[in-house]
Formats: C-alpha cells, structure tokens, sequence
C-alpha cells in the first residue's frame, strides 16, 4: 500500500516554501506532487499597473538571488518595444554585473547544499568567502541584492578604473574558493558519496521535459542561451559551455562550480576589452508591438514576452521562470529514488519558487488543485 | 559565549526571497549572530523568534497564524523587510493579505529591501539590549550606497516628480491648510534610487544610513514641508511658491527673450488652472459675443 510523505511548505524547512507529495512505496518514490503558491504575487498583474521604467523595480523582485538577470532580461525585451540600440560599453558592463549575480548564486546554492549535508564548516567557508561578492556588489551598484543595475537603454551606474581592481581583487580569492569546491568534488567525502547516481536525470528525458541551465547541462546537453542566441557582449566573449555526462546530482553540482571559473574569466575580458563611452541611451517612445527576450539566468533559460499597445504602461508581461521549466525535470528525478534522497534532489535543481510560484494548475476532472506535475 | 537564548525561525510568503536570504547570510561568522547568543532553528517549535518575511498571501496566512502558534513564549516577531512592515511593492498585488501584522503580533520592524545582514543583527542586538563593537568595515556603507532619504528642504521646490516616477507608491503629496507635504515612507519603498534620479533640483538624496529599525512603524517616515500659492482670483492654494519661482527663473533663463513680459508671465502664474481657463472663457464668450452683434447688425 502506497504512502504518501509530505516534504515542506515550512516543515522541514527549504530556503523557500513549497510543499511536495511524495507517493511513496517500500521506500521508494512512485509519484510527486508539487504544490505551489506560498510565494504567489501577482506579478503578471501588477507589471500592467505601472510604467515600463518602474516595472523595472518589480522585475528584479520576481526572484532576489537572480535579480540582475530578471531586469536585464526585461529591460533588452523592453529595448526591442522602444527600438533602442544600448551602447558598447553598457554592453560590456551588464555581462560583468551578471556574471557576479552567477558567481554568489551558484556558490549560496553550494552553501545550501553544504547545509543540506550537514558539512558546517564547509558551510561556513563558502558563506563567509560569498560575502565579499556582496559587499563587492553592494559597492559597485547600492545594494547587495537588488542592484537595479539594469535600465532600458543601458545600466546605471560605471565602472571605473579604481572599481575595476577591487574586482579584479576580489575575483583572484573567488578563484581560490572554486578551487577548493571542485577538490571537495574530486575526492572521496560526503560531496561524492552522498551525490553520486543521486537523482539522476537521463539526457534524453532532460531534453523530453524541456529542462534549462545547469539542470540540463548535467545531463550531458551543450545548451546555453549566452552561446546559442548571445546578448550584451557575450558573443564577443570567450568561455566554455561547461557539461557533465552522468545526470546526477553530483553532475549537477560539478557544473555549477566549474561554471564559477568560467564567469570569473568572462569578467576577466570584460574588464579588459571595456569599449569607452555612453554607459545608456534615453529610450524613445514605445512602438505598438510585441516582444520576446530571452537570457541564461543563474538558473537556466529566462524568457520574457511584452505587449505594447504604445503607452508607457505595457499590455501584457509574461515571464517564463527557469525553475519552472526545471520542475518538470524534478519529477523525474524524484520517481525510482528513495525517499531519503528526495530533499537533496529537489535542491539540486537550485529551485527558486519565488520566480515560479505564479500558477497553480487545477485539474478539471478532480477539482484537485495541483501544482505541477508532468 | 553566552549561552544560546535567542532561537529564530524564518518565516516567507510573498516576498522576493531577497530578505529571507539576508536572514540566511546572518549566519556568516563575521556578523556576530552567535554572539549574541542567536542561532537560526528549522522548526517553528523549536524557536522564540520568528523573523518574517514577505507580504503574505492568502495561502501564506493560514500557515503564519500556525506558525506563530507554536512558537515557544515569551513570543517576538520581528519583519524583516518592506514587504513584511508595509507589503512594499507587492501591495496592490490581488492575492496578498499581508502585511503580517494584520495577521499577528508584531514586536520589531527592519526596513530595508532587503535590510543588509548587518542591520538584522544590529536590530536584534538592540532589541536584546546588548551593543556591538561595529567596527569593521563591513558594517559601515559604501559610498553610493541606496539607503534612507534626505530632503534638501532648501532645494525642494514641492513639484511632486519623485512621487510620479516612485517605483513602490512610496512618496505621497499631501496639500493641507495652505502647505504641501512631500512624504517619503521608507519602510514601503524598494530604494531604487528614481526620486533622486528624476527630482528637477536635486533635493532627495539617498544616503548611506541603513539602521532603520523601529517598533513603530508609523515612524518610518520623512516629511519636507513647503508653502502653497493662492489663486489671485479664487484664493485657494493650487501650488507651492518654490515651484512658481523656479519655473519662472527656468523661463528666464532659457528664453531670454521673454524677460521683458516677466511681470506679466509672474502675474499670469499666481491664477490657478481653473481661473485661468474661466478667464480665456470668459475671452471667447466676448469673442462670441461680438461675432454674433456684428452679425446681427449686418443682417
Ligand atoms: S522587502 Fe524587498 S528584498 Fe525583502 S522580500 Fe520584499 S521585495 Fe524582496
Ligand atoms: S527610492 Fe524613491 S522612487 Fe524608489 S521606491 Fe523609494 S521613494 Fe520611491
């Protein structure tokens, strides 16, 4: 006889709620359920309320680990209503602001795994190095979290030379701490042992499910949207679309951190190859058109649709989040794996129910109100 | 080390998950959490501190009133966060019910979105009645930073273009008893940083001032009072002087060629919008007027 076991909303405790129905059978996960909405805003809603230029506020509010990339996602998906050209050099700035917004993201999701697997003092170490890319951030844009960086027509605030070598200074300890994290991956311990052919998601059902990000890349799949349909400088940038083959958790894991180098050398060139001149251009008045975006969050592909109807408040704004794309995905790794291993495995899709949780699916014939499911 | 007293447990519905990590980061050895004798727990059981976060909504609600039932007395709740002291930039969001202390008790408020770590422990430092040795750098800001706003009450000419560009409903104009009210509530704003971008004489500033906690939330506001105008002709109050003068002064100093009429531009200036577009009927009826006499007399 089938069990059921709840994990969450608030008990025991992800970093953000969400509650999971197991169905559960000697031990081993048959079927999930997952339910949404602790996190429901109305964003969708609330973006046609005001002006595209206060909207920006809103977007960087979907999610607060990714921020950056929700307003840069918007403002280029917005800059395509306006018909405005961002000049080279902002160009160049937002590729280094987003790849700092990867590099805190993708080493807090190492310091949530470290806590998942009770390694404290690795843990502490990550957090603790972390800190100094928000304090960086913090220094370079006003805020640590949310930056409002991003505008519609280029970013806000510059780089100077003086900025630059506290970056440059910065990253040189961020590249110690990567080195450290793969080593942990590299040798027997808890990061292999309890990650190893954990959750695995086979290459073929990650493409089936339509999985996005590190998610995918674990699975063996070359998919990334600064390679494949590249925005700001990234075309112009060099760095390796980093994959693994196996499909687990640990393959997961061991993405996330070699990306880390990878966007330590994206700002590298960045800084290096920063054109001169106009860090943002004044957007001209919005066109009566619609619009599709897309950028690689920390997370995976970021998408954003707008409809103008020629006003400064845009018609319709939809956001199609990574971790939703990524929660199909979820539900395959859980089903065949045992119940013990299922709150590390919904970690490792680095879930961000803040961008997510703005639907609930009802089923028609049982009136049951469902998350998703696949 | 004391003895750990103090057990927070995170509570989030509604929020950007921006505060909740703050929260998170407060675990960080460098801020001092543990000294205090706090430590972060993962069930509310366990706990006598409940730190929310987020505006709530309607699914979030229930599970907040469960939330605060178990927790161990004597009961604190702190908000951390806009959302959670005023539902900041979600408040017209149609699925929130928040903010939480529509919901339950709440002792402490810690603006800020999100309020940096430092000003979470620093908040519960206070309430605690201990002091930190904020020495480090980390606990000051840096230059640029986005934090509470300060009027140049001089500068501020009363025009209200920080409250049309606000990003969070944030800034409110109030006209009473022959005065404007400019009033800022930074526990409801998201410190973008608009105002001070858009203000036409560069009055607002958003400083490096990050304490913001209070137990009062009605406090968290900043105010800047400037007179109104009357109407030459209906004597009500229709605009504060400073806005008057500064676009007067802005005329003069762009179109040069229209000093000559600037008595006549400052008298036409002191008649309120609706006067003057009686005065211009008035002018058209006349016309009309004397059209149709004219008219008459032909005919
Ligand atoms: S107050 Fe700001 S940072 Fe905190 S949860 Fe709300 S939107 Fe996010
Ligand atoms: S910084 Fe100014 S414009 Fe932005 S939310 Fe606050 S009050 Fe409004």
């Amino acid at each position: 006889m089938p069990e059921i076991v709840r994990i969450g909303p608030y008990k025991p405790q992800l970093l953000e709620p969400e509650r999971f129905e197991l169905l559960v059978e000697n031990n081993k996960i048959i079927d999930v359920n997952i339910e949404l909405g602790y996190v429901h805003r109305g964003i969708e809603d609330l973006f046609t309320k005001r002006t595209y230029m206060q909207n920006l506020a809103l977007a960087e509010r979907i999610c607060g680990i990714c921020s950056g990339v929700h307003t840069l996602c918007y403002a280029q998906t917005a800059e395509g209503i306006m018909d405005v050209e961002v000049p080279d050099r902002a160009r160049y700035l937002r590729c280094i602001y987003m790849e700092l917004e990867r590099l805190h993201s993708h080493y807090l999701w190492f310091g949530v795994l470290a806590h998942t697997l009770h390694e404290h003092e690795v843990f502490l170490k990550v957090m603790t190095e972390r800190e100094r890319i928000q304090d960086l951030l913090e220094y370079l844009t006003g805020n640590r979290i949310n930056y409002l960086i991003n505008t519609i027509g280029g970013v806000r605030r510059d780089i100077t030379a003086k900025k630059a070598e506290r970056i440059l200074e910065v990253l040189k300890d961020m590249k110690n701490l990567s080195d450290y994290l793969l080593m942990l991956l590299d040798r027997d311990g808890a990061f292999v042992e309890k990650t190893k052919e954990v959750g695995i998601l086979p290459r073929s059902i990650a493409l089936d499910v339509g999985a996005v990000g590190p998610t995918l890349r674990g699975s063996g799949v070359k998919s990334d949207i600064r390679r494949d349909d590249p925005y700001a400088a990234y075309g112009e940038l060099d760095f390796e679309v980093v994959t693994e083959d196996e499909g687990d958790v640990l393959a997961r894991t061991r993405v996330r951190v070699r990306e880390t180098f990878e966007s330590i050398r994206i700002i590298e060139q960045a800084l290096e190859n920063l054109p001169e001149g106009e860090i943002s251009v004044k957007p001209g008045e919005p066109l009566e058109k619609e619009e599709i975006g897309r950028a690689e969050a920390p997370r995976g592909e970021l998408i954003y649709y707008i409809r103008s109807n020629g006003t400064n408040i845009p018609e319709r704004v939809k956001v199609r989040t990574p971790s939703f794309a990524n929660n199909f995905a979820l539900t395959e790794m859980l089903r065949g794996d045992i119940v013990q291993n299922a709150r590390l495995i919904i970690e490792s899709i680095d879930p961000c129910f803040a961008c997510t949780d703005r639907i609930t699916i009802i089923d028609v014939n049982t009136e049951r109100k469902r998350g998703l499911e696949s | 080390m004391t003895k750990k007293k103090i057990a927070i447990y995170r509570f989030m519905s509604a929020g950007c998950n921006g505060c909740d990590v703050q929260i998170f980061e407060c675990l960080v050895p460098r801020y001092k959490l543990g000294d205090l004798g706090v430590e972060v727990v993962f069930t509310p059981e366990e706990a006598n501190v409940l730190a929310i976060t987020g505006s709530i909504n309607v699914k979030g609600a229930e599970e907040l009133k469960m939330a605060y039932r178990k927790l161990k007395s004597p009961k604190i709740v702190i908000a951390v966060g806009n959302c959670a002291a005023t539902k900041g930039i979600f408040s017209k969001g149609y699925p929130i019910v928040g903010p939480p202390d529509r919901i339950v008790p709440v002792n402490l408020y810690i603006p800020g979105c999100p309020p940096r770590p430092q000003a979470i422990v620093s908040a519960i430092a206070k309430a605690l009645g201990a002091s930190l040795d904020e020495k480090e750098d980390y606990w000051s800001t840096p230059e640029g930073f986005r934090g509470k706003h300060k009027f140049d009450a001089e500068k501020c000419i009363g025009c209200g273009a920080c409250a049309q560009v606000c990003s969070s409903d944030a800034i409110e104009v109030i006209d009473e008893d022959g005065k404007r009210l400019v009033r800022i509530n930074y526990a409801q704003c998201t410190f973008c940083g608009f105002c001070q971008d858009e203000c036409p004489t560069q009055a607002i500033r958003l400083t490096k001032e990050y304490h913001l906690s209070t137990d009062d939330k009605k406090m968290a506001y900043i105010v800047n009072e400037v007179e109104m105008l009357r109407c030459r002709i209906c004597s009500s109050y229709y605009v504060p002087s400073k806005q008057i003068r500064w676009a007067i002064k802005r005329i003069m100093e762009k179109a040069a060629v229209y000093r000559d009429l600037r008595k006549e531009l400052e008298d036409a200036m002191q008649i309120c919008p609706e006067c003057r577009r009686k005065i211009v009927n008035i002018r058209n009826a006349k016309r009309l007027l004397a059209s149709l006499a004219i008219k008459t007399r032909v005919s």
